[in-house]
């Protein structure tokens, strides 16, 4: 049985970082879809790597990182699709 | 900053984040918390700021989401704290946990967090907790970027003149 808690608040935490990503006209660098799905890879290999933490036993990963992943993209998808509001520009 | 720096800093950045909310979701059984893993998230949020600058950053992190969260942050701590003294008496008293057995079951189930351990509400002074330190520490680097606009003294008192006008 997977623990309920690390899953909520991490996608919780991952969720509300993940909804700050925009994309920057200002910036010449543009982070497609491909850095996401790099970015995934990269945190199931670092959860398997770190198991299950806090010295939890009911999964091979470290949950908690799982979800904050999730929850990044999540984020990024719901909420992060437009560009930075002009006025910020201005700022 | 070179491209290579700017092309590995933000999913860098973002395992990071991921790093960092880890550490405040172990934070009640293991070295760690609140504190510690905003530091990290924080950290995170500075690298992209020293990397691509305030500018050009990837992330929208405006003033009204940094105050937002500070509040709820500090909002969520005060109520955890209230939530304690009002069902037992004692502030930031452990209801999830209530090793004084003078709680409701109820109220005990509430607040216990669904983990082996059951910690009550000591993961949750983490999660509000971390939420007030990666905005704190977050804050101080952007205030310290938005300086750094300023070569002169005397660009700051234009500046504020144009903005008086």
């Amino acid at each position: 049985m997977v623990y309920a808690g690390p899953l909520i608040i991490g996608f919780l935490l991952g969720f509300i970082l993940g909804s700050r990503i925009r994309d920057n006209p200002e910036s010449e660098m543009k982070f497609t879809t491909s850095v996401y799905i790099i970015f995934i890879i990269a945190a199931i290999i670092l959860a398997y790597l770190f198991g299950p933490f806090p010295w939890y036993k009911d999964s091979p990963f470290a949950n908690g990182l799982i979800a904050a992943a999730i929850g990044i993209i999540v984020g990024k998808l719901i909420f992060g699709r437009k560009p930075i509001p002009s006025e910020m520009e201005e700022e | 900053m070179s491209t290579i720096l700017k092309l590995f800093a933000f999913p860098a950045a973002l395992i990071i984040m991921c790093y960092g909310t880890l550490t405040i979701l172990g934070g009640h059984i293991t070295p760690g918390g609140g504190f510690q893993g905003g530091a990290i998230i924080a950290g995170a949020l500075i690298f992209c700021f020293v990397v691509y600058g305030l500018k050009k950053m990837p992330f929208h992190i405006s003033h009204d989401f940094l105050a937002g969260l500070e509040s709820a942050g500090a909002l969520g701590f005060v109520f955890l704290g209230l939530a304690g003294l009002l069902a037992s008496g004692f502030y930031l008293y452990n209801l999830g946990v209530d090793i004084y057995n003078i709680v409701p079951v109820f109220i005990k189930n509430i607040f216990d967090y669904p983990d082996p351990l059951h910690a009550g509400i000591l993961p949750y002074l983490n999660f509000v907790v971390g939420l007030k330190v990666l905005v704190g520490l977050s804050a101080v680097v952007i205030a310290f970027l938005e300086f750094k606009e300023y070569d002169t003294d005397e660009e700051i008192e234009e500046d504020l003149i144009e903005e008086e006008d």
